[in-house]
């Protein structure tokens, strides 16, 4: 039976700790309600929280019916997208605990969707696996035609986190991420040589062997900033571009890579200058955490990335050329020369879709 | 579809289907901007239906998110150069 991968057992067992403070408006209680400690998971939905959150606040609550939502320093959250996403987008500088506010009353409906509780987020992730299956297989009868119990079976498991139960039910769906002969080719085929013959054979003629749902939270920033600390504060939701496409990958044994993956993703960014491999900078607060065995093949081939880069630079497009800042996924910031079949296997959410936060900088806004 | 342009600036031509009891409208195709959201459709439909809430579904098959951009749909789900967006009085597919 699949018990699933190391990293899968990370992120499912991924928490975020959590903060919560009740907005001062609710508060009709002197003194004030101590702030609510609480672990998020991290593949799992704020509004979730609430059956936790509720006893701490409920004293102090002015009458009124509870329309709950959290905000960020003033930015209300969107429920729809998971926690760890969340926090990945909006904390730059992962703060922890991370402090968020929660309000019973005043929905800010004209930002927000509508949320009534554990049934929205159901449906809404049950309509985000629909839209993941239609992409990879070209429809979603698999998950249309789920019997009940297995529908319901498989939410809980991700309400519960119990990854071998989810392993168990949405396997039925026969949505399979490439398959794991697949994977082991393209982690096997790690020498840039045989990556740059793949790269010939792809311009000849690609075989098409898959689609993966990838939803993109990418935020362009013009001014600089050296620390993640020094991020300006994404105040608004207009400042992110939510952006759905997925990736196709070509070919059998093509080292298709995470960097390959985001330009493909991010044409207004980085499709006129694709003559170039070697575009898009590696990620200069790129931490070292997370990823096993590909550290060392990654190193050394971002080290001579790097060398082709500079000269590139110099020969074609000297500084207009837009630079990724930052790119998390699950938390981690993978070198972009992980495989990109790697970063599906491992690093996707419950509902088959790829979520990725990039920051990147532009000399001038692009309208996405 | 995704080798085609994903440019947003370009108009989607959405397909408007009722479903179950839903009224049929005079005009079921529309032009509207790849960079509007999906919100956008909901929105349009609602007023022109004189309806507070209404079940809406692309291919007859799932409700995408509002905050998802039209183009990104089109590019996802669409064929035969439109969206096909299905609406409905009450829920048409769970």
């Amino acid at each position: 039976m699949d018990r699933g991968t190391e990293a899968q057992k990370y992120i499912w067992e991924g928490a975020i700790p959590l903060q919560i403070h009740l907005h001062e408006s609710e508060v009709t209680t002197l003194p004030p309600p101590p702030p609510a400690l609480i672990l998020a998971p991290r593949i799992g939905y704020l509004p979730l929280l609430v059956p936790l959150i509720k006893p701490f606040f409920s004293s102090t609550l002015p009458p009124g019916v509870d329309t709950v939502w959290f905000d960020y320093k003033g930015l209300p959250l969107k429920w729809y997208i998971p926690t760890g996403v969340l926090f990945d987008l909006l904390c730059a500088e992962p703060e922890r605990p991370w402090n968020l506010t929660v309000h019973f009353r005043g929905y800010p409906g004209n930002i927000l969707t509508p949320c009534e509780g554990e049934e929205s987020i159901k449906w809404s992730f049950i309509n985000s696996l629909k839209e993941a299956a239609y992409i990879i297989i070209g429809n979603c009868k698999n998950v249309m035609n789920m019997s009940q119990s297995d529908q319901v079976e498989l939410w809980c498991s991700v309400m519960n986190g119990n990854l071998e139960a989810y392993l168990r039910i949405s396997s039925k769906l026969k949505l399979g991420p490439g398959g794991d002969e697949f994977s082991v080719k393209l982690n096997s085929s790690s020498s840039l040589k045989s990556r740059q013959s793949a790269l010939e054979t792809d311009t000849t003629g690609p075989v098409k062997t898959g689609r993966i749902p990838v939803r993109l939270y990418v935020w362009s920033v013009n001014e600089d900033f050296d620390d993640l600390e020094d991020a300006p504060h994404i105040d608004n939701w207009d400042k992110i571009s939510y952006i759905n496409r997925p990736v196709e990958i070509h070919g059998e044994d093509k080292y298709f890579t995470l960097r390959d993956a985001v330009k493909t993703l991010l044409p207004e960014f980085f499709a006129e200058k694709s003559l170039s491999d070697d575009e898009i900078s590696m990620p200069e607060v790129g931490d070292e955490r997370g990823l096993p065995s590909e550290d060392a093949n990654s190193m050394r081939s971002a080290e001579e990335a790097g060398e082709t880069m500079c000269q590139r630079v110099e020969s074609c497009c000297p500084s207009d050329n837009a630079e990724i800042k930052l790119l998390r996924i699950q938390g981690i910031e993978p070198k972009l020369e992980v495989p990109f079949a790697w970063v599906v296997n491992n690093l996707m959410n419950p509902e088959h879709f790829l979520h990725i936060c990039v920051y990147i900088k532009v000399p001038e806004p692009v309208a996405m | 579809m995704a080798s085609e342009s994903p440019s947003s600036s370009r108009k989607v031509v959405v397909h408007l289907r009722a479903t179950g009891d839903a009224p049929i409208l005079k005009q079921a195709k529309f032009k509207i901007a790849g960079t509007d959201k999906f919100a956008k459709v909901i929105d349009f439909l609602c007023r022109q239906l004189h309806r507070e809430t209404l079940f809406v579904y692309v291919n007859s098959a799932f409700s995408p998110n509002p905050d998802e951009l039209v183009i990104d749909l089109y590019n996802n789900f669409g064929f035969d150069g439109k969206l096909v967006v299905n609406y409905a009085c009450s829920m048409a597919w769970g």
